[in-house]
């Protein structure tokens, strides 16, 4: 083993050197990172000096360098809102607000997020560091009711413009079917005549209902997926945000055609109704 | 030999706001397969009501209907639908073709209801179009057929499942003198190929070709005439 011995020791060594030959260099700067829209904003690159101060008038500033640069999570409460933040290793932010005069009028933190690599290990990190450090209540985000109530807002109000939504279109295909049946009085009034029974035309006004939906449906999320991505970019340009507005999912998009086509038959039926129940002599004769 | 067509005292009542409307009273009447006959009357005298019973669209109100024998009165709306496809075919003053279809294919819908296999359903298709002389314009839309012609495709169409009575509610009356005659031989032909035919027409001459003849009044039958 001596080898390997040896390769430790001269290891050691270096790490040695390098550290007295950098220990000799000036303190270097506390880095910080610095969201896209402050350094747009300011022109700011890489490796650029940046001060900053606690006061709005900029005095005792601090000085850092950028290290790097970071897209801010979207965030739908702050939309509309320039993101022009930086990001800092917790004791320099402290050192930002510590009062040199007065060591216990420091800012404290009282929070801190911790992203845990392994997603679904979340509530077991939360429930062992609860567990050994008394005193503290860790939690996982998404169960905050607090945090998670915009999103559940924005959830009912999406609920609702579908509503509204779902509700008016079904009006106005009601509306189409019966200017369709209308149109369709004659004929239906020579199928029974010819001797085509209800049950018939009703089999097939059903099936072109059917056909017609489903169509509809598809198009409105062929549609949608098309103008997903151009609404998505009008929008993260127009609040400068990385917050994805639309998405359509498999699920959603299921949940569509769940609604579209029963919607579309029970329109058709609905508006064929009073068609099938004529006398089959009424509809030919004017 | 039983009568294709026997109506016992029928009577047809329209209940309207103004008071009941009597469109027939006490109609009796006979028809055997194969036989030809026009009714004639005024306006309003229940022509077309008399047409729409015969042909099981409509029922009596009183009275009843036997339709080779079966008792119409009884039978539910789909056993009349199913006489109506079998047995009888429909010719009115305004075609009723389906405009979206071509000719051939007016004349191809009774048979695929019906339940006749395609290739049957083609070549009956192509005879009719030749019997009514229109064989040419078997790919042609309504639109794109003269009045007399949509009539004889709609006279195919009423021939195709081989029906044993053909009703007509005027079917020159929206036809210029030629295209009448026209019309009217084709309902000779119709007839004396073993079809029996019934046809209301304001028409004199058309009227005149059938041996026999009624002419109603007031929802009644004032007259009838035999020709030998
Ligand atoms: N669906 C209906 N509802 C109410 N009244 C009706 C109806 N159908 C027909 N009538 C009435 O019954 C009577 C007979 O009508 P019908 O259509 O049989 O006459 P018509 O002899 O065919 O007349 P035209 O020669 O003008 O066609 C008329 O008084 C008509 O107003
Ligand atoms: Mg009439």
């Amino acid at each position: 083993m001596p080898i390997r011995r040896a390769v430790i020791a001269l290891t050691c060594a270096v790490t040695a050197a390098l550290s007295a030959i950098l220990a000799s260099q000036p303190a270097p700067l506390p880095e910080v990172l610095v969201s896209r829209q402050l350094m747009e904003a300011q022109h700011l690159q890489v490796g650029d000096t940046l001060r900053l101060s606690s006061a709005a008038s900029g005095v005792d500033p601090h000085v850092y360098r950028i290290v790097g640069e970071y897209e801010p999570t979207p965030d739908p409460m702050r939309l509309g809102a320039a993101r022009l933040e930086v990001r800092m290793h917790l004791p320099d932010l402290l050192a930002v607000e510590a009062n040199p005069q007065n060591p216990l009028d420091g800012e404290t933190v009282d929070a801190i997020n911790v992203s845990v690599t392994n997603e679904g290990a979340g509530s077991d990190v939360a429930r062992r560091v609860s567990g050994a450090i008394p005193g503290t209540a860790a939690q996982r985000t998404s169960d905050d009711q607090r945090r998670a109530a915009p999103f559940v807002v924005l959830e009912r109000f999406h609920l609702a413009i579908a509503i509204v939504t779902v509700l008016a279109s079904s009006v106005f295909l009601l509306a189409l079917m019966l200017m369709l049946v209308d149109e369709r009085r004659a004929t239906v009034g020579v199928l029974r005549l010819i001797g085509f029974r209800r049950g018939r035309i009703l089999q097939h006004v059903l099936a072109e209902g059917v056909v017609i939906a489903i169509t509809g449906a598809v198009f409105g999320i062929l549609l949608s997926i098309g103008m997903e991505g151009g609404i998505n970019r009008f929008f993260q340009w127009r609040y400068d945000t990385a917050l994805v507005f639309v998405r359509i999912t498999p699920s959603v998009a299921l949940r569509s055609i769940a609604i579209a086509v029963p919607l579309g038959v029970a329109s058709i039926f609905a508006s064929s109704w009073s068609l099938l129940r004529a006398e089959v002599f009424a509809l030919t004769r004017r | 030999m039983t009568p294709l067509i026997e109506a016992r005292t029928l009577g047809k009542v329209f209940p309207m706001g103004g008071g009941p409307v009597h469109a027939l009273r006490d109609i009796s009447l006979q028809m055997c397969a194969g036989e030809y006959l026009t009714i004639r009357g005024p306006s309003g005298c229940g022509k077309s009501t008399l047409l729409h019973i015969l042909g099981c669209v409509d029922t009596p109100t009183s009275g009843s209907l036997l339709f080779d024998s079966r008792d119409v009165g009884s039978l539910a709306d789909a056993e009349r639908s199913e006489i109506r496809l079998r047995s009888i075919g429909f010719v009115f003053q305004r075609f009723f073709l389906l405009p979206m279809l071509t000719a051939a294919e007016n004349v191809d819908v009774p048979q695929a209801e019906a339940g006749v296999p395609k290739a049957d359903r083609r070549r009956r298709t192509m005879e009719l179009l030749e019997y009514v002389g229109l064989a040419h314009r078997a790919d042609h839309r309504p639109s794109q057929l003269s009045g007399g012609e949509a009539q004889r495709v709609a006279i195919a169409r009423a021939l195709a499942n081989r029906p044993r009575l053909l009703l007509a509610d005027e079917p020159t009356g929206e036809l210029d003198r030629a295209n009448g005659e026209h019309i009217a031989e084709l309902l000779d032909r119709v007839q004396s190929d073993g079809t029996a035919v019934v046809v209301v027409t304001h028409d004199g001459a058309l009227a005149e070709r059938a041996p026999r003849r009624l002419l109603m009044r007031d929802g009644r039958i004032e007259q009838e005439e035999f020709r030998r």
